[in-house]
Parts: structure tokens; sequence; C-alpha cells
């Protein structure tokens, strides 16, 4: 994948201090790349680098940024064979805009409603790739208990071996456009965008089943 | 009567100045500053500050304002709660001796009537540097609910930490960080 030997995927800032040269993990980068190639290799979220992040146009004006801050879920991929299996939960309640007031009526019956519907889901099945890349997940995302087709565009999709798990990390970052609308979410729409820009950020670790 | 006279056209003067120059009070609640880190050349970071003030003036017919924004650098939030700690601490903000991060924009350009840039300086860690926001979007317009002018809109601007002494992880922590702004204030 060529990432091997210029830059492992390393650890978070707080556990920095153990960060080793990038290049004394090329070998075993490579070989956990090319071992990953064989057949669908499970992959858990990695929840310090894993975030649904979201953004809303106010008032035709400025946006509105919040994100969701607890998501789990396993990721299997084969990227030689172009196969992927990706089931994510995202806990509705952890719904974070820094504006507790504002939290509150996301999370209420109008909105989100985390009540009758405490998670959202996002599973797929199917990708489009370029080489061993992939470029758009192509899945369904269920929030509100109402399920739609979801299209997630990769960028800086990357794999190598994360020093401080000393196990193979792959992560990038992934948009989609949802209408809240088609989720029943309709409140205050004169005031906020139908339109809502999802950034996700992830990243897996192979081979655990949870973290 | 003159003296009269002299307070009048005084007023009159005043009157006229605020017609056109207004002061706008940045509304906290749809005010953020975001940050983008990338992660090793992969997945994006993304925090933001909780807390924060500030006053605009701006005149659309002059072409010309001033505006000052205060950060709370103990208030960042990623959602990860030992990665606010080590931003926190010395090796990134050392928000207990610098609790403030201050941006000050005196060059406005406009199109129009509408803000595109903000130039002027950020002080973060105690140093400052010059700093231009760009705005992406820009719009004002009446406050159903207010029933006051709210202007406001998205700025953003590429810092490079290091200038600023906050040099830790540098380059496997990114020297350049994106800055999102969103921003809004009402008029007083």
């Amino acid at each position: 994948m060529g990432l091997a030997s210029s830059s492992a995927l390393a650890v978070d800032p707080p556990a920095a201090a153990d960060q080793r040269p990038a290049t004394a993990a090329a070998p075993s980068a490579a070989a956990a790349a090319s071992a990953a190639s064989a057949a669908l290799q499970p992959y858990a979220l990695d929840a310090g680098h894993t975030a649904v992040h979201w953004e809303v146009l106010h008032m035709g004006t400025s946006t509105i940024r919040g994100r969701f801050e607890r998501a789990a879920g396993a990721v299997a991929f084969d990227a030689a064979a172009r196969q992927i299996d990706i089931g994510i939960t995202i806990d509705a309640a952890s719904v974070s805009t820094g504006l507790g007031a504002f939290d509150t009526l996301l999370k209420g019956a109008s909105l989100l409603a985390v009540k009758a519907h405490p998670q959202a889901f996002f599973t797929s099945r199917r990708a489009t790739w370029d080489g061993v890349v992939p470029r758009e997940i192509h899945g369904e995302i269920t929030l509100r208990g109402v399920s739609q087709p979801l299209t997630l565009r990769a960028s800086r999709w990357k794999c190598g071996l994360n020093l401080l798990f000393r196990r193979e990390v792959c992560g990038g970052d992934f948009d989609a456009v949802l209408k809240r609308s088609d989720f029943g979410m309709t409140l205050a729409l004169g005031f906020a965008a139908d339109e809502v820009q999802l950034r996700v950020q992830v990243e897996a670790v192979r081979g655990e089943s949870s973290r | 009567m003159k003296k009269t006279l002299l307070a009048a056209s005084l007023f009159a003067i005043a009157v006229t100045a605020q017609a056109q120059s207004a002061t706008y009070s940045v509304d906290p609640t749809h005010t953020f500053v975001t940050f983008e880190a990338k992660h090793f050349g992969t997945s994006t970071n993304r925090g933001r500050f909780d807390r924060k003030e500030g006053t605009i003036t701006f005149d659309r017919s002059a072409k010309t304002g001033k505006a000052e924004i205060t950060i709370d650098t103990s208030s960042i939030n990623t959602g990860v709660m030992p990665f606010d700690g080590h931003l926190k601490s010395k090796d990134f903000f050392n928000a207990a001796a610098f609790p403030t991060a201050t941006f000050s924009g005196d060059k406005f350009t406009f199109s129009g009537d509408k803000v595109t840039a903000v130039a002027g300086t950020l002080t973060l860690l105690g140093k400052t540097q010059p700093a231009t926001l760009t705005a992406s979007n820009f719009n004002c317009f009446d406050h159903p609910m207010l029933k006051r002018e709210v202007c406001g809109g998205d700025f953003e601007t590429t810092i490079q930490r290091s200038t600023y002494g906050m040099t830790y992880g540098v380059p496997g922590i990114p020297d350049n960080i994106r800055l999102l702004i969103q921003i809004e204030a009402v008029k007083q």
C-alpha cells in the first residue's frame, strides 16, 4: 500500500511519548498489509479516533456543528477481493454540540427521539474501490427508526502498524449528506437546513473484537 | 441657545455615525471554533472550544470593522477526555498559564456588503502572529425571535502552531491546524 515505508499510523496525543520512529515498523506493517489481503479480516473501531460529526446551515448564514461521541462496531474487509462488511452502532444520546439546551432539544421527541430510538445504525456490504482503497461505501443508515440508503465518500484511507497497539490500524475520513426530513426530523426547517453534512472520522484496529 | 444647537448637532452626528457603524455582540450559542488536525495523514481529529465571547463593530458603507473574539483555552472539548487533558497541558495550550486565546481583526474585506475576509492577529500562548480569516458564508438577517439584526457566517484559517511555540509532536502531530469558525453576532 506504500504507506508502510513512509509512515505508520501512530498513537493519539496522550500516548504520543511512546512513539517510535515510523521506519522501525515498516516490515511488520508491510507483512500485515499482505496478510490482510488473504481474507475478510475483522477490525474493531478505535473509540478514541472514531467520531461522527455533523454540520447544518443555520438561517442560511453559519454552520452549526455537533457530534455523536459514542460509536461502536466492527468492520471486516478484504481489500484484494474488494469485499467489506460494516456494522456500526451510534449512541443517539451521545449527541454533543457544546450547548446543553440544544443537546436536550436534539435528543427530544421531535428530533432524534433518543428515548424511542436510542441507537442509530450504519450497515454496508458494498463499496466501490480504487485498487485496494475504498472510494465509496454504499450502505444503509437507520436513524430515528427510519432506514435510508447512504453513500459515504472516503478520503485519506490508509492502513499501517500502530506502535501502541502493535496491530494494524486502518483509518480515514468519510463524508455523506442526508436530509433530516427523510427521517421525520422536520422541526424548525425554517431556521436550520434540511441538508445535514456528515463528517465521519474512522480508525479501526485489526483483529480485536472490541476496544 | 448656542449650547443647545451644539448639543443638537453633536447628537445628530452621533445618530448618523450610529446608523452606519453598528456594534454586534457575539452570540455564544452560534459561535464556535472547531479545529481539524490530520491524524498521521489519515483520519481527521476534531475538537471545539465551548466558551468564548466577543464584540464586532462593522460599517457596511465605509467597509470597515473591528472584531475581538476571546476563547477560553480550558474549554477545549474533543469528546475524548484524556485527549482534552493533554491538549490543556503544557504540551499544547498550557491553559493554566495562558487561559485565553484572542483574535483581533481590524482589516475587513468586503464584496458588496458582504464580508469576505477579516485580517488581524491571533494571540496564542502569549505570542501574537498575523492571521486572516476567510469567509465561506456571510449573511445578515432579521432574527424573528430576537427582533434584531444578526450577522454572521463561516470563516476559516489554517495556523502553523509551531509559530506560537506549540511544537509538541511536530511533525507526527501536524503543525498546520485548520480552524473552522462559526460566528453569529447580534446587533446591539
